[in-house]
């Protein structure tokens, strides 16, 4: 199956790829050798979701068929991804979050059991942007995950039993759940999403044993609340007591949203655990003068306790809604010169950083899409040069024609990292927007917003690319348009194929050298999850991926569902012809060749 | 969660009532969300602004302030809740039934607005809701 030449757009050289100048690698310790399953989310704690199984490859990829399939039962957004650990597959559904354990050993792959916990469907109204889930961790025999009426739960593998299940978020304050937690030692790492309910963003650490909370750590308020303490909190570019709370107007930062709903990852050898914060509520940025730190921004923290060791703020004083939650991949690059300890990082806000993960400096930052609200990242002070024409508010009125949208360049589809290349692969979106800010009124258990904010496709007019990214030099190396946002994971191997999907429903293989297309499959929804490969019980090499489209398109494409005969909605005005390609649904694929 | 105070002198004017209605028995679902942290006392089941274009002007307001459309979209076409201005309602479009929706809340996440909300303000609110007539017939979609 071969695509239009004209979709295939080269924009380096080929030839520089191949070989790049010095190989790049991710940690050993946070990414080490493949054992050919897939216990947490990005596969390893550098988030590379970067497979070294190589019997499926560019030369024989276009053999790959689907093996089995399954139904989930559910028909929200298939975000995340299946777990493969001791020869089963555990899959999470989206609200009410059933957890299914697969015999991998078994012909037919039959289930081992199923968790049915009980989920308050009060979070059905209160989660954002859909009833999604972004998957589980695998640890010390538990399955952990979140279930989104603000219950972290941990499941026996052996018997499906619950072994502890917590309260760690408030619905009633407009918390959910559903992000995926992240293991590292004895703590689980959680977070929750409501950032446009006002909640009050934190990650919590909880004990591995007994679900028991050991440290909360909010993203803004006093330094003591953020766990920022003195003689370990040495952020690169700021200084000062309190920056959490004296960047908000006066208890601004007690309903200032910045939650943690995205992907975390760890360095062991720094002992440091990286994640990002969502927007500062509301949308209207006048309710809220100062920078808001530390929303839309990255922290580096110790896992034992929840101590801040480093913060940088992508975008101050954010005025689009650019959460900055997108997942941060760790690898060593060689930068001018310089072997550095990296995280690499996409931003909503639609520049690529690359940043000294020890210190928190920005050694790059390139837009990866196209980006008018900032000129620039001055790397001195890591500040953006806002164009002061994209500064939104109430007092503004419209302000016309910001990209990249609220959706971001990308959003929490997760990129993925391949060291034999050398390249980042990244998902992303083509969008414009105007922005009409009014003023919000904080209400408890409301939204708390203040924006409309109509969308436009990007300039080329394809609302979505699959690119390579070269993190050492912060340039495209090559891009395949899509006609929809791209809203999957990727999956890069050591075969060169990465994996995608698109909205319309297209699960794709392509060249991870070129980006030439070399495979693909209609999968029966648009794919909004993250594939897998893994090796089976019977040593072939497995790719697993969701089908359900949903999460924001849920909202934004409402035309796609079906299941509710009270709520028709007409198409999206800049994406009318979605629903012709799509509708909901939740299916697990596996391909073999 | 303390109740915050609500907002400036324009909305207390949405607000005022003339007198409290009557009012049935509470009723309260655990499951339920309560705008401002507050439980409802109670509500009424009769319109008293049908068809008065005032009032929906008013409750189109409100839709705004209290944060409405935060959920159900601008002109509550539909957006994490349910389209409202489709002529077709979940759990019954009659005066009573829309009513009851925003006074008590509903379970998959509708928050209870009758502990912040006097029942004219609902009324109000509702009598916006069945101003909006569906701009087209959306039952076909056809490519």
């Amino acid at each position: 199956m071969t695509e239009a030449p004209s979709q295939l757009l080269l924009l380096g050289t080929l030839v520089a790829l191949g070989a790049p100048q010095q190989r790049a690698a991710p940690p050993a310790n946070a990414s080490p050798a493949d054992d050919g399953q897939w216990t947490i989310p990005a596969k390893d704690y550098a988030a590379t979701r970067y497979s070294a199984l190589t019997d499926i490859n560019a030369a024989n990829v276009k053999r790959l068929r689907a093996v089995w399939t399954f139904s989930s039962g559910v028909l929200g957004g298939h975000e995340g991804q299946p777990l493969v650990v001791n020869h089963t597959m555990y899959v999470v559904t989206p609200y009410p979050n059933v957890l299914y354990a697969f015999d991998l050993a078994q012909e037919g792959f039959p289930l081992k059991w199923k968790y049915r916990p009980y989920v308050n469907p009060a979070a059905i109204g209160i989660a954002c942007c859909d009833v999604i889930n972004r998957g589980a961790s695998y640890a010390d025999g538990k399955i952990v995950y979140n279930l989104l009426d603000g219950h972290t739960v941990a499941i026996d593998t052996a018997t499906g039993k619950q072994v502890w299940k917590t309260q760690v978020a408030d619905v009633r304050t407009g918390e959910t759940t559903p992000m995926a937690p992240l293991v590292v030692k004895d703590r689980v790492i959680v977070g929750a999403s409501g950032g446009e309910y006002g909640v009050r963003g934190w990650v919590k650490g909880l004990d591995l044993a007994t679900g028991r909370v050991v440290w909360t750590a909010y993203s803004a308020g006093p330094d003591d609340e953020v766990l920022a303490r003195p003689g370990t909190f040495r952020p690169f570019y700021d200084r000062g007591a309190d920056l959490g709370r004296t960047s908000w107007p006066e208890g601004g930062w007690t309903h200032g949203g910045a939650p943690v709903w995205g992907w975390l990852s760890y360095d062991p050898d720094l002992d440091l655990v990286y994640y990002g914060t969502g927007n500062p509520a509301p949308y209207n940025a006048e309710q809220r003068p100062g920078d808001n730190k530390w929303a839309t921004s990255v922290l580096a923290r110790r896992p034992a306790d929840g101590s801040l060791v480093w913060a940088y703020q992508f975008t101050p004083a954010d005025s689009w809604d650019y959460d900055a939650v997108q997942e941060m991949i760790l690898t060593d690059l060689t930068i001018k010169g310089r072997r550095r300890k990296v995280l690499v990082h996409f931003d909503k806000n639609g520049f690529a950083y690359t940043i000294d993960r020890a210190t928190g400096e920005v050694l790059l930052a390139e837009p990866y899409v196209f980006v008018n609200w900032a000129k620039r990242v001055d790397l001195v002070t890591g500040r953006p040069e806002v164009d002061p024409a994209k500064l939104t508010g109430a007092s503004r009125g419209t302000v016309k024609d910001i990209c990249p949208t609220l959706e971001g360049g990308k959003n929490q589809q997760p990129a993925a990292y391949s060291p034999r290349t050398g390249l980042f692969y990244v998902p992303t979106n083509n969008l414009c927007m105007d922005y009409a800010a009014v003023r919000a009124t904080y209400l408890v258990g409301t939204p708390f917003v203040g924006a409309s904010t109509p969308y436009k496709p990007g300039p080329g007019g394809s609302l979505g690319a699959f690119i390579a990214w070269d993190a050492a030099r912060g340039r495209k190396v090559w891009e395949i348009r899509e006609k929809y946002p791209v809203w999957s994971g990727a999956l890069a191997t050591a075969g060169d194929v990465v994996f995608y999907g698109t909205l319309d429903g297209w699960f794709k293989a392509v060249d991870a050298k070129s980006g030439a297309p070399l495979w693909k499959m209609k999968v029966g929804s648009g794919v909004v999850g993250n594939p897998i490969t893994f090796r089976g019980a019977d040593h072939r090499q497995y790719v697993a991926v969701y089908a359900g489209i949903g999460g924001d398109w849920f909202l934004l494409s409402g035309d796609v569902r079906s299941d509710d005969p009270a709520d028709v909605r007409p198409p999206a005005d800049f994406m009318p012809d979605i629903a012709r390609y799509t509708s909901q649904g939740g299916i697990v694929w596996l391909f073999a060749l | 969660m303390a109740l915050r105070p609500l907002a400036a002198a324009p909305l207390l004017a949405l607000l005022v009532t003339s007198a409290q209605e009557p009012v049935p028995p509470a009723v309260r679902y655990e499951q339920h969300v309560f705008a401002g942290g507050n439980p409802p006392p109670a509500g009424t089941l009769q319109n008293p602004f049908t068809g008065d274009k005032k009032a929906a002007a008013d409750g189109e307001k409100l839709f705004g302030l209290f944060n409405c459309d935060g959920c159900h979209g601008g002109g509550a076409v539909g957006f994490v809740g349910p389209s409202l201005a489709d002529g077709r309602w979940r759990y019954g479009g009659a005066d009573g039934e829309v009513f009851h929706s925003i006074y008590y809340g509903r379970p998959r996440g509708m928050p209870a607005f009758g502990g912040i909300l006097p029942p004219d303000a609902i009324w109000k609110l509702v009598t916006y809701l069945q101003s909006l007539e569906p701009k087209q017939d959306v039952s076909t979609v056809a490519w």
